[in-house]
């Protein structure tokens, strides 16, 4: 069905969020230190963390059981494949075939059920305390997510990533102006998905505040590698959903290596640019009360569900 | 061009939408207020899109006052009047619906205004068919927060959305030919928001506290 | 056809055989083996029997005339075949399960009776699958309430247990006296009690008619289902029961219900309903949503393991509904493909659920075997002690939350999808509430899998909150034989997907597709591009070989390093023990919080302190957490305290004068003469 070149670079797009992904972290962290008047690590610092951390030795709590040990694996391996299924700077992947955003997001919940798992295997009141919060966060935040998936599907005729991103491509301008509470809602969603500010700090280690920190306080050496990783991977598929079914300029519909390099390099900068947003916006507001929370996503909620009342009528 | 202008219509409506929806998620009256000027402001723009679309130039006048009126000198006389109240009587802790169910309930009577505007005949109109709803949502949350909220302040601020739901009802339905009667309207306003502010005042001095259930006492029985 | 009916007949003599062997063999050292081998043959004999029934042809045979007028029918199409394949898997793997653990009850009650009771209890389930005739069907389906109830109450030395069995025999008894209305509708149009002739005059019926039919199906079918509000009796009459039974009635007996519904449904027009019947669907979807999402709020606050188990059932109830109105919908509205995929996702669920419930409901009754406790507060790493038996309950979790590559996310997947679909229904109306049915539905997904995260994680990991628990040993192997084959076919049809749907669309006669269990699942839009796909043995090589890639790539950059283990991060403080650990309350606390509405829980707090009344030294603080439960103080307690207030009034007829009984039939022979008179007379 596809030619070797088409699933050449379907390869080379999952590959590529693997591999850029701890870039965009690295952009984030520089943005926000930048923000705060420091002059903050380099935008590489997350590639020189991981590599280090591998490389080192690991230490594992005597309460822990296979659980705790398999997490970081099936964490990685559930989001790095999850990244295979996103259009990145083509409009289709010919992984397509295979799966859709129902089970990209499906991929998330499975790499997310285990790391609550890992933080009630240690036994420390630090990990059921994450574990807790992200059960609330998660389930909040499922209903919105579905919708505003509805909302896309709909719109652009399937689940299927590659028809989306096709579609959106194809597009003028914003025809639809349910996308406009979708984009409010996905981009809720991303902050919550990813555990950005107001939801949760990925620079805190207070135990009032943390949330996924909470949960993966015991890692160390590799696990902790895999596991910051696999979080990048999510940030940047998520990202990189936005930013394809949002703002499409300059993908790519054709193999050429002129669209192709194009797609590449807008791919590059518009991430780049919402991720610089987001960490801006970070810096700028503080965490939010854990019962708040709950009001946020209801309006994520609510939005979706005009998009939807928007999409019908 | 025509899709063009329908595009920019519903794009304008629903902005305006997002805009009525930030005084409903909000607690603090100051909040309210920036909210009410960003949305008077999206309204103001809203009226111009009105205008340029029917081409009435009149419209562009309403707009202007809109701007001036609502977005400037509202904001201003509520800021005035109540900077000397306590910061207990500005803030909303126990509306009686939680906030987030009542932003649900709000996306529901956004949800209803569409339904109910779907029956409407006269749907050959660009501008009616995209606004009008919009409007009826605005009227619908409006009532709401008056419904739902406790302290006098957030009731103002619900009346506000009120009004402007109806301008915006009119504008559509009539496209502004009574530019009097808009200007009437909106002195109209200004004149019960001073007057309010007033009696806002007044209250506060009399009960120590601007919660509307302290208005029961003033029945005679 | 012959071989047909020899499997079925062996199986039924197997089945009163173990019965009867088990209530002969008087509490022998063999009862167990007596019992329960019979029935794990019968159950396979059963399975053979419903996967030739499903690939062939539909199976009939009649006794005439067993009671005057009234054919004994057997009739086993695909439909029947197909919840009689779900039944017999589980009661196969919960009969092999059983051999180990009925060892518990061994010392304290007589196994024998447990045995007569669990095999005719399967039987039961089965003879009401396949009977053709609403008389005997209704005989069956109240042998099948009654052996369960003296199941429910077979542990009955606790009070409990036999309150919970009153409920359910209460509740059971409501639900059969709708089914039995239902039936009786359908005999006043056509004057047979054949589910043929109800299916064939069927288009004939009043308008009217049909509506109550299904309503009072839908009610009393309903009530077995589990489906919110007539749902009091399921946690009661689970959690009371022996593991095994709540497995069975879990898995297996509450999906009758819906076999009720969708025979209903089929034989009220099917595919050929049309738009005036729509409503039929929406009711369901609404019943179901509001099932889901109750379900699972009261599953994820609970902290018995069971009790929560039965929530999740009725959650899963719901989903199966949503499912199963959504594809009366499409049918009424003439969109017959959309119907049988929705059908499919519903079915789907069906099977899954029997098969992942069972499991955990194993696995639970395994935990309590083990430590003799459904408190989860007292329980905690399980995992250590019982390693074997944490796999396999993991394995339930992960399916019943819905993650890929098990088979839970397959079916919702298809439900979602059928919910995507609403958009080609025409009226605008239906569409929105049908897409705002995704909100409750999703909302439910996310809760689940939190509700599973709990339950997994509070028991099988972390320190033991109890001192027992370090005593404790693996459960014996026939028990967890049993729960593997139930994991094994969870694994299996979420990795090959098209086993399940093939059989669906061979048993329902849906498409005809014949598809290799590797295909992938296609869905098309409008415009005949991919709307969505789906092929789950791509995802688990593309998965495999990712773990393989990652694994290679950090033994490669890492190189050679050591673990070490030490104690957990304990801020410096020193020896954490058991009780700083988080339990099981706090871990749901903040959805408690976010739902308080429903739960409306409130802290009871007792102080004690020393000296008396002085305020400032404090001997001991006792913090209870209490949630109600609104629909049994809100629904049910005014509807109980008015019918005794009623009863009472009553009461005051029997004034135990004799005269006064003898006005009573006086009265009541003059109205009964008037009656016919008059009846006469018109």
């Amino acid at each position: 069905m596809y030619s070797i070149a088409e699933i050449l670079i379907g390869v080379i797009q999952g590959l590529a969020i693997i591999l850029l992904s701890p870039l965009i972290t690295g952009i984030m962290q520089k943005t926000k230190a930048r923000t705060q008047k420091r002059i903050g690590a380099t935008i590489l610092q997350p590639y020189y963390d991981i590599i280090k951390l591998i490389k080192k030795d690991e230490v594992v709590s005597d309460q822990s059981s296979w659980i705790f040990k398999v997490c970081p694996w099936i964490n990685f391996v559930a989001l790095a494949t999850a990244a295979f299924f996103i259009p990145l700077f083509l409009t289709y992947s010919p992984f397509g075939l295979a799966g859709d955003l129902l089970l990209v997001v499906g991929l998330f919940a499975l790499a997310r059920f285990f790391t609550m798992l890992a933080g009630l295997d240690v036994a420390s009141s630090f990990g059921g305390l994450g574990s807790s919060r992200e059960m609330m966060f998660s389930a909040l935040l499922e209903p919105a997510l579905f919708l505003t998936i509805f909302i896309v599907a709909l719109t652009y005729g399937g689940t299927n990533l590659s028809t989306i991103v096709a579609a959106v491509a194809g597009a003028t301008l914003l025809p639809h102006p349910q996308l406009i509470f979708a984009a409010i809602a996905m981009f809720i969603i991303v902050l919550g998905e990813t555990g950005r500010l107001p939801f949760d700090n990925p620079a805190t280690h207070l135990e009032l505040t943390m949330v996924h920190e909470a949960m993966v306080l015991e890692y160390s050496g590799k696990s902790l590698a895999l596991i910051e990783w696999s979080q990048a991977i999510k940030l940047m598929i998520l990202l990189a959903l936005v930013v394809n079914i949002f703002a499409p300029w300059g993908i790519s519909s054709s193999i050429t290596v002129a669209t192709l390099g194009i797609g590449f390099i807008s791919l590059v900068a518009k991430i780049s640019l919402l991720a610089v947003i987001i960490a801006y916006l970070e810096s700028t507001i503080a965490k939010w009360r854990l019962f708040r929370i709950p009001d946020l996503i209801t309006i994520a909620i609510a939005s979706s569900m005009i998009g939807m009342v928007l999409y019908y009528l | 061009m025509e899709s063009i202008q329908l595009d920019i219509l519903t794009i304008s409506g629903s902005v305006l939408l997002i805009a009525t929806f930030g005084v409903v998620a909000r607690r603090g009256f100051m909040d309210w207020l920036n909210a009410y000027r960003h949305q008077s402001i999206v309204l103001a723009g809203v009226t111009a899109i009105i205008g340029y679309v029917t081409g009435i130039w009149e419209i562009y006048i309403a707009a202007v006052l809109t701007l001036l009126v609502k977005s400037i000198a509202i904001p201003k006389i509520l800021t005035y009047v109540t900077r000397r109240l306590d910061i207990e009587f500005k803030t909303e802790t126990n509306p009686y619906i939680s906030l987030r169910t009542s932003i649900i309930i709000s996306a529901l009577l956004v949800a209803l205004s569409y339904f109910l505007t779907q029956q409407i005949p006269f749907r050959s109109d660009q501008v009616v068919n995209v606004l009008l709803p919009v409007s009826m949502a605005q009227f619908f949350i409006g009532l709401f927060v008056l419904v739902n909220r406790r302290t006098v302040l957030s009731q103002v601020v619900g009346l506000l959305i009120i009004e402007n739901g109806l301008f915006l009802f009119t504008m559509v339905l009539t496209h502004g030919v009574s530019l009097i009667i808009e200007i009437g309207i909106l002195v109209d306003i200004l004149v019960g928001i001073v007057i309010s502010s007033i009696l806002l005042f007044r209250i506060g001095r009399t009960f120590d506290s601007l919660d509307v259930t302290n208005l029961a006492n003033l029945r005679d029985d | 056809m012959i071989e047909n009916l020899s499997l079925l007949q062996i199986a039924i003599v197997l089945f009163v055989t173990g019965s009867l062997l088990g209530l002969f063999s008087r509490n022998s050292k063999f009862t167990r083996m007596l019992t329960f081998v019979p029935t794990m043959i019968a159950s396979f004999f059963t399975v053979l029997f419903s996967v030739i029934t499903i690939t062939g042809k539909p199976f009939h045979f009649i006794i005439p005339n067993v009671l005057p007028f009234i054919n004994f029918e057997i009739f086993a199409d695909g439909i029947a075949a197909f919840f009689l394949l779900v039944i017999s898997i589980v009661s196969f793997a919960v009969s092999l399960y059983s051999i180990g653990y009925m060892k518990e009850y061994e010392t304290t009650k007589r196994t024998s009776v447990f045995g007569f009771l669990f095999n005719i209890f399967i039987l039961s389930m089965i003879l009401v699958v396949i009977s053709n005739n609403s008389f005997f069907f209704l005989i069956f389906w109240e042998l099948m309430s009654l052996t369960s109830f003296f199941l429910v109450i077979y542990d009955h030395d606790r009070e409990e247990n036999v309150k919970s069995g009153m409920t359910y025999l209460i509740m059971t008894q409501f639900g059969t006296a709708f089914i039995l209305a239902s039936f009786l509708l359908g005999y006043i149009q056509t004057g047979s009690f054949s589910f043929d002739v109800f299916h064939n005059s069927s288009s004939s019926f009043p308008f009217l008619t049909k509506n109550l039919i299904f309503l009072f199906a839908f009610i009393g079918f309903g009530t077995k289902a589990g489906i919110i509000p007539l749902h009091i009796w399921l946690p009661k009459a689970h959690t009371s029961a022996p593991s095994n039974v709540s497995a069975l009635m879990s898995a297996v007996m509450i999906k009758i219900g819906i076999y009720g519904m969708v025979r209903t449904i089929f034989d009220l027009g099917g595919f050929g309903l049309s738009p005036d019947y729509s409503w039929w669907g929406l009711l369901m979807i609404v019943v179901g949503s509001v099932s889901a999402i109750i379900g699972v709020l009261y599953a994820v606050i609970e902290h018995d393991m069971k009790r929560a188990l039965a929530f999740s059932s009725i959650e899963n109830i719901g989903i199966i509904l949503i499912g199963l109105g959504l594809s009366v919908v499409f049918a009424s509205l003439n969109l017959t493909i959309l119907s049988a995929l929705a059908l499919v996702a519903s079915m789907y669920h069906t099977i899954n659920h029997a098969v992942f419930k069972g499991l955990l409901f194993m696995g639970a009754g395994s935990v309590v075997y083990a430590t003799h406790t459904r408190n989860m507060e007292h329980l905690g790493g399980l995992i250590k002690k019982m390693p074997w038996t944490a796999l396999l309950f993991l394995i339930g979790a992960i399916s019943i939350s819905g993650l890929p590559p098990f088979n839970g996310f397959i079916s919702e997947w298809l439900t979602m999808q059928a919910l995507l679909s609403s958009y080609q229904i025409p009226s605008t109306i239906l569409q929105i509430s049908v897409a705002f049915a995704s909100i409750p539905f999703a909302l439910t997904i996310g809760i689940a899998a939190a509700t599973f995260v709990k339950l997994f994680g509070i028991s099988f990991l972390s320190r033991p909150r109890s001192e027992h628990i370090a005593k404790i040993k693996e459960v014996p192997r026939s028990m967890i034989a049993g729960m593997s084959i139930l994991a094994a076919i969870c694994i299996l049809f979420g990795v090959l997907p098209f086993l399940g749907i093939s059989l669906l669309d061979t048993a329902f006669h849906l498409l005809p597709h014949p598809a290799s269990p590797f295909d992938a699942i296609t869905l098309q839009n409008n415009s005949a591009k991919s709307f969505a796909n789906l092929s789950m043995p791509v995802v688990v090589i593309m998965l495999s070989s990712m773990a393989a890639a990652i694994f290679g790539f950090i033994k490669v950059i890492g190189g050679k390093t050591r673990k070490t283990t030490f104690s957990t991060w304990d801020c410096g403080f020193g020896s954490l023990d058991q009780r700083m650990e988080y339990t099981a309350t706090s871990l749901s606390q903040p959805i408690r919080t976010v739902f308080k509405t429903l739960f409306r829980p409130h802290n009871k707090i007792q102080k004690e302190f020393f000296g008396g009344t002085d305020s400032y030294l404090l001997k001991t603080l006792k913090v209870e957490s209490v949630t109600k439960n609104i629909f049994e103080e809100n629904l049910y307690l005014p509807i109980i305290s008015s019918c005794i207030y009623i009863f009472d009034k009553i009461r005051k007829l029997q004034t135990g004068k004799i005269n006064a009984y003898l006005l009573y039939i006086m009265i009541t022979v003059v109205l009964l003469l008037l009656f016919v008179r008059l009846s006469h007379n018109v």
